[in-house]
């Protein structure tokens, strides 16, 4: 369906946050790759160095976003954080992509009992919220980098095997698939040469979904103090640091949200621009709304 | 008939899946490296042979299976255990717990789905105004900014920097942030299905009638999306467990998010057990009773679909 088809007055519009926001959403998530990338090199300070004659501070010409109750440059913190946040959060939403999307496909293929096992177990982690879930895994796991990937990466999972599994059928039942199978290609030959190049666009919309998602939920896990290691400064761990004394210093609390926020938004308002473009499963919906 | 038997079968599954659940959190919980004794072995107010004792009647020396099973029957009889750290009986932990998050999630649902609601009908009733770009873009930020960001915001805006409200204990910000999320997720599913709705021939007979817009919106095409509503609301009801553990903790309401979050910290096992066990079980109903309602308001569901 497209505006043209619509009555008049119906036109679709664009959204005024999105339309003045997009440019500046990829700016912001190319500005904290380079931040991710050369920040622990350009930092002029060290963020784990403590003052505790400069606690609490706000921004001032020596600390620009001030200091938290150690003593620590927020601002530095932030810039070493930067890293830490987006490898996290980005080998999360990977390992999540290839063990949920990988998971679901084998089903897939296997058909019958297997995958109605490999579904069943999903349907059984999707009913746990993901931030539920990567908690009660960071109990299980301990404190630690790799255990955050992990937990945060099961816990997504369900999200890649359903749109995974949404593909393979559509895919299946199309023209081509047919004709591949007719001249003799096994299922497994079918699913590779075929159906797993025509997946790649979906799977890349929904790591670009997760992305944002993995980012907070990597904070919250830190916020809740079972997240990375206590020395590591990540953006949660900022927060966490600041939230308890957020009325001595209110904007050593401020910057580092505000930053989340930012960066999630902007990560999401790129994921939503991609997920316009080329997703094959809403373009799928809205045919069959119309047929409907 | 064929629908009850199915409906059946819908609700077995559920059961079985709330058990698998219950085993999953026994096994994750009782991997923890350490256990409640070794806490007190580190704070070197035992001997070792009191911590054995402690063990001993805690059954941590039985095998997994064996403390799994102890711990189902006694669930199935309304006996949670007592929380290692407390004494206390788990059961009334978790229902002390309750309403103040029952409280949290009904309001912010009600508030969302209000808001929700009107905002949609609202565009759909003035589609030359800017309400449907806004709608747009309010989707994009609920989704976007997490709860946990726009909670701490709300504290140094409104507690910090206002002075209106205490940090914590209060209920007025958590319902507002949470409810405004909830409908900022709601409102654009439910906006673009009332669209396709306004192509539909029995609104343009209503508009050849006469009516007013709004009478249109609410009376003639609100009811037709309901079942949209009710699927709506239980993926929100669902998520709503998530947000809620967050802010629970962030303002320091005494729920079952805050409880879990505690336990977490303190490793006591039955008391994370059980509100873990909440949570899921929560989200476990929330799927039975909106597929269950769903076949009741939509009977075209429980004829085609068995899932």
């Amino acid at each position: 369906m497209t505006s043209r088809s619509l009555p008049i007055g119906l036109a679709e519009r664009r959204a005024p946050l999105r339309f003045r926001l997009h440019w500046l959403a990829y700016g912001v998530v190319a500005v904290s790759l380079l931040v991710g990338i050369f920040g622990s090199a350009l930092l002029t300070q060290d963020p784990l160095a403590q003052d505790l004659l400069a606690r609490n501070l706000g921004p001032s010409a020596g600390h620009w976003l001030g200091t938290d109750s150690f003593g620590r440059d927020i601002g530095a913190r932030l810039v070493a954080g930067t890293r830490l946040t987006l490898v996290v959060a980005f080998l999360a939403s990977l390992l999540a992509l290839v063990g949920g999307a990988g998971l679901g496909l084998v089903g897939c293929i296997a058909g019958g009992k297997v995958r109605a096992l490999v579904y069943a177990g999903f349907d059984i982690v999707r009913t746990m919220p993901p931030i539920l879930l990567s908690l009660a895994l960071m109990v299980a796991l301990g404190v630690g980098t790799s255990s955050v990937i992990l937990a945060v990466g099961i816990a997504y999972m369900p999200l890649f095997a359903y749109v995974a599994r949404a593909v393979y059928e559509r895919e299946m039942a199309s023209g081509y698939v047919a004709a591949a199978r007719v001249i003799g290609a096994g299922p497994w030959a079918t699913a590779g040469r075929h159906i797993l190049p025509n997946m790649l666009g979906a799977m890349l919309t929904q790591v670009a979904i997760v992305l944002p998602r993995a980012v907070t939920t990597e904070s919250v896990l830190s916020f809740f103090g079972l997240g990375v290691s206590p020395e590591v400064p990540t953006w949660g761990r900022v927060i966490a640091t600041s939230v308890e004394f957020a009325e001595q210093a209110p904007t050593s609390l401020l910057f580092p949200v505000v930053a989340l926020a930012v960066l999630t938004l902007s990560l999401a308002v790129v994921g939503d621009r991609l997920r316009k473009n080329f997703d094959p499963l809403r373009a799928a919906r809205r045919e069959d709304v119309s047929h409907g | 008939m064929v629908e009850a038997r199915s409906l059946f079968a819908f609700v077995l599954r559920q059961i079985f899946k709330i058990l698998c659940i219950a085993f999953a959190i026994f096994l994750l919980v009782r991997a923890v490296p350490g256990d409640i004794a070794d806490m007190y072995e580190a704070r070197g107010d035992y001997d070792a042979q009191q911590l054995e004792d402690l063990r001993a009647s805690l059954g941590l020396h039985d095998s997994l299976v064996q403390q799994f099973g102890h711990w189902a029957w006694n669930a199935l009889h309304g006996d949670l255990g007592e929380s290692m750290r407390f004494g206390a009986s788990v059961g009334d932990m978790v229902l002390a717990a309750l309403p103040s998050s029952l409280v949290l999630a009904g309001c912010s649902l009600a508030l969302g789905l209000l808001l929700g609601l009107m905002l949609a009908v609202l565009g759909l009733a003035f589609p030359n105004s800017k309400i449907g770009p806004w709608i747009e873009s309010l989707n994009i930020w609920s989704i976007a900014v997490p709860t946990f960001c726009t909670g701490i915001l709300g504290i140094l805006v409104f507690s910090v920097w206002l002075k209106w409200l205490p940090i914590r204990g209060q209920m007025l910000l958590p319902v507002l942030i949470v409810g405004i999320d909830v409908a900022g997720q709601i409102v654009k599913p439910l906006y673009e299905e009332l669209k396709e709705t306004s192509h539909a021939a029995f609104v343009r007979t209503a508009r050849a009638k006469g009516l007013s817009r709004w009478r249109i919106a609410w009376r003639h095409m609100l009811p037709n999306s309901l079942s949209v509503i009710i699927a709506l609301s239980g993926v929100i009801l669902g998520g709503l467990v998530g947000g809620t553990l967050t802010v629970e903790a962030l303002f320091g309401l005494p729920g079952i998010g805050s409880l879990a979050l505690e336990a977490i910290r303190g490793r006591d096992y039955p008391v994370i057990q059980a509100a873990v066990m909440a949570l899921a079980g929560f989200v476990v109903l929330v799927n039975v009773l909106t597929s269950v309602l769903h076949r009741c308001i939509d009977p075209r569901l429980a004829r085609g679909n068995q899932e």
